[in-house]
């Protein structure tokens, strides 16, 4: 590739370097100009509508937007004079004018809101044109967001974020002139989206208070909150977080653009399900449901374990931190049997953990992707956000075989949800990878069946054709968080609790559920699974939120969440990523790690 | 002058303190809602301070007055700069905001529009101050704070024009 060449260009007297093809505000603000700007925003392509960020050229008589115009070699640059201020200050008067901005009653205020600051950076007091005072629809049909037209500024970021980000492109503009408005879909709600993933990437992009957070609202600024770098652990693909905090409590949570994995990109799990949702947290031990101290709490289950280790047993599932796992692998030796529950046909994908180093980024540059068995709009939700860009951005190749219908679907050129072994579906296939030269397989624990198996040699022998034998890229996805690593630490993989728990006769047992959003309720949707429970004398649960599980425990011991917890994870790139506690615990909580090595180190 | 407003707006005038002393030096509060002086025998004044918004036929009177009868007529807040809250009425016709007041809400007990020919008739639409007079300086916020407005009015008093700029000024 050959290096783009270097430019240099004056910008209010100061020379500045560049490259060609950057815009004059890029270069700009490579060295430390500032230059205003709204619907400018950094990873997306440039708008040029909101006029904040225009500049002279010199010898150009018309004013030109820095952000969408290329900078030319040798030229000089104006971006401050009277001429500039006074029409940067009458485009932010027709802005204010236009809509019903009203600040007081917006939960982005003092802070938060780029019109305002822009508004009070270029003193303006009064507006001098007539308010227009439109009547303009709010949709709060969202489950985490809404959009409150009359905050908007048609800066069209958020479109770009759903289109170019996420994906999706639920979001566009309708009608013309002062009519134009933001839509969703073809002019329907939040609520009745069906192309929306609620991955709220539109509202973090939104420089006013036009989409807004609902769980977020009133909470506090985030310009003024302190802001904390996480690890999310709802799936294996670890995003960095980015948590705005606020005397102890969380604001909002966004994504943390530095982070390699994720870079400022979440899905609905991060963003929102793991905060934004009400549920039950358990602060206390509990003995046969009713509050406890750790002593008694301890006692009563030391008192229980006194039975054959035959009949002890272990149960954790498959989203503990790194050091938990060790403390696991540790203790299960006091244990007839120890294992973490998986997800159907995920033992096997655990079974020989295998990680994929930066495979996020090379996703994205793949010319051909191949889901196999496995469900990323449900389960990986800023994977598909990848897949989606590759597809649609960037023109590549996507079949998806054997995995449940979803979104995905409507972006591939081959969808074979249930897959045949006909010549006619393989020369489709054969068809639509010719001159694939980046080739990713994405293989989720439906690639593990033996009709998965086959459908990967196929493929692996289809690309290496293709390529005169270079292997593709192949990215495990597991559905739990830290399986792999856990399996690494040597814990093994049950997928089926039932026959698990009837395999030997039990007294003891003890489920760490850890902070499981469901608090272990899952457990109980297997066949078989509550009857067994009920033959153990004592049943132990370690989890965070209230659910059916806990609710048959013998004790019930309380677990910090995600949150408050210090730690790392190992993600399906084999990154290991760190927990950073961002809120004190609640109530007695403690650490999985620390809890079971006080009951059985 | 109070208009469409929650008094707030004076709240934060009497958030200068003490230094409400020195003012009082210097200038004389000849009309306000704690001086009980009616309209109609409103004085003539050098500077004229608006609190709210225009929402009736009263309130449009008494600030045309006020502007004939001071120099430097100044919108205080964001009801008198933007309409603000007061103006959210002017998405909708005034009757069914008349109606939703008066006759559905959920406390209302025997539905009746005011209808005394004592009682201002509302204007179909709330309007910010300079859409009826000519306004000489705003200051917005939902309070201005108490130092913005120290700071206009010590700049008045030295002869000047107040700027207003990011640091004292606010909209919220």
């Amino acid at each position: 590739m050959i290096a783009p060449k270097k430019i240099s260009i004056t910008i209010n007297g100061q020379v500045c370097e560049g490259e060609q093809g950057q815009t004059i505000l890029e270069i700009a603000r490579a060295n430390n100009i500032y230059i205003p700007t709204l619907c400018y925003m950094k990873g997306l392509t440039p708008w040029g509508g909101c006029r904040l960020c225009i500049v002279e050229v010199e010898g150009n008589p018309k004013v030109v937007p820095s952000c969408a115009t290329p900078a030319v070699d040798g030229t000089k640059i104006t971006t401050h004079n009277d001429r500039l201020v006074a029409l940067r200050k009458a485009t932010l008067e027709l802005l204010f004018s236009e809509r019903n901005h009203i600040c007081p009653i917006c939960p982005y205020n003092k802070g938060d809101c780029g019109l305002q600051h822009q508004g009070l950076a270029h003193g303006i007091t009064g507006i001098r044109y007539p308010y227009l005072y439109p009547a303009l629809p709010v949709d709060v049909t969202g489950r985490y967001f809404g959009i409150d037209h009359n905050r908007c500024i048609l800066c069209t970021r958020c479109i770009r974020t759903c289109d170019e980000i996420e994906g999706v492109h639920t979001l566009d503009v309708s009608s013309r002139g002062i009519k134009n408005q933001i839509v969703v879909d073809m002019n329907t709600t939040f609520g009745a989206s069906d192309t929306c993933t609620q991955c709220g990437a539109c509202v973090v992009s939104c420089p006013t208070g036009a989409l807004f957070d609902k769980a977020a609202a009133f909470r506090g600024q985030w310009t003024s909150s302190v802001q904390i770098l996480t690890t999310c652990t709802e799936c294996p693909v670890g995003c960095g977080l980015k948590v705005h905090t606020k005397e102890n409590r969380i604001v909002n949570v966004w994504g943390d653009p530095d982070s390699p994995v994720n870079t400022g990109h979440l899905c609905v799990k991060g963003r929102y399900q793991t905060w934004a949702e009400p549920r039950d947290r358990i602060t206390t031990p509990l003995i046969k449901g009713q509050p406890a101290t750790w002593d008694e709490a301890l006692a009563a289950i030391k008192k229980a374990a006194k039975v054959k280790k035959a009949e002890k047993a272990l149960l954790v599932a498959p989203r503990v931190t790194n050091e938990t796992a060790a403390a696991i692998a540790g203790v299960a030796g006091k244990f007839g049997q120890t294992a973490m529950f998986v997800g159907a046909n995920e033992a096997a994908l655990c079974a020989e953990p295998s990680f994929t180093g930066d495979a996020l980024r090379k996703l994205q540059d793949a010319d051909a992707i191949i889901v196999l068995g496995a469900q990323p709009t449900r389960d990986n939700g800023v994977v598909a956000s990848r897949i989606r860009v590759a597809v649609r951005k960037r023109g590549a190749k996507l079949l998806i075989f054997h995995a449940r219908k979803s979104e995905l679907d409507r972006h591939a050129d081959v969808a074979a949800n249930v897959v045949s072994l006909e010549s006619k579906l393989w020369n489709k296939v054969k068809a639509a990878l010719a001159g694939a030269q980046r080739p990713a397989i994405v293989y989720g624990p439906n690639a593990m069946t033996p009709i998965g198996v086959t459908v990967m040699e196929r493929l692996i022998a289809i690309f290496e054709a293709n390529t005169g034998g270079s292997e593709p890229l192949l990215i495990g996805l597991p559905v739990s968080a830290n399986a792999l690593a856990m399996s690494r630490a040597g814990i093994p993989a049950v997928e089926e609790v039932g026959p698990w728990l009837d395999a030997k006769p039990l007294k003891f047992l003890h489920i760490v559920v850890g902070d499981a959003l469901d608090g272990g309720a899952g457990l109980l949707e297997e066949k078989y699974v509550p009857a067994l429970l009920e033959r153990i004398d004592c049943l132990v649960v370690q989890a965070s939120y209230k659910s059916a599980l806990t609710d048959k425990a013998s004790v019930v011991l309380p677990a910090t969440i995600w949150c408050e917890k210090t730690g790392t994870v190992t993600n399906l790139e084999g990154r290991e990523l760190p927990l950073r506690p961002v809120v004190t615990v609640a109530g007695e909580a403690r650490d999985d790690k620390a809890i079971l090595e006080s009951v059985y180190a | 002058m109070w208009l469409s407003g929650c008094s707030g707006c004076h709240m934060s005038l009497l958030d200068i303190d003490e230094r409400i002393l020195e003012l009082v030096k210097h200038v004389d509060i000849l009309f306000s809602p704690i001086v009980d002086i009616k309209v109609k025998d409103m004085p003539y004044v050098d500077v004229g301070i608006v609190e709210g918004c225009v929402n009736n036929t009263d309130q449009e009177h008494e600030l045309k007055m006020l502007r004939e009868r001071c120099k430097v007529l100044i919108a205080l807040g964001d009801c008198a700069v933007t309409g603000n809250v007061p103006s959210l009425r002017n998405q909708f016709a005034l009757k069914d905001c008349l109606s939703r007041a008066y006759e559905q809400t959920e406390s209302t007990k025997i539905a009746c529009i005011p209808n005394d020919p004592v009682v201002p008739k509302l204007l179909p639409k709330a309007h910010p101050l300079q859409e009826i007079v000519k306004v000489d300086l705003h200051i917005p916020g939902c309070p201005p704070d108490a130092d913005c407005i120290w700071f206009a009015l010590t700049e008045l008093l030295a002869g000047r024009i107040p700027q207003l700029n990011e640091k004292n000024m606010r909209y919220d």
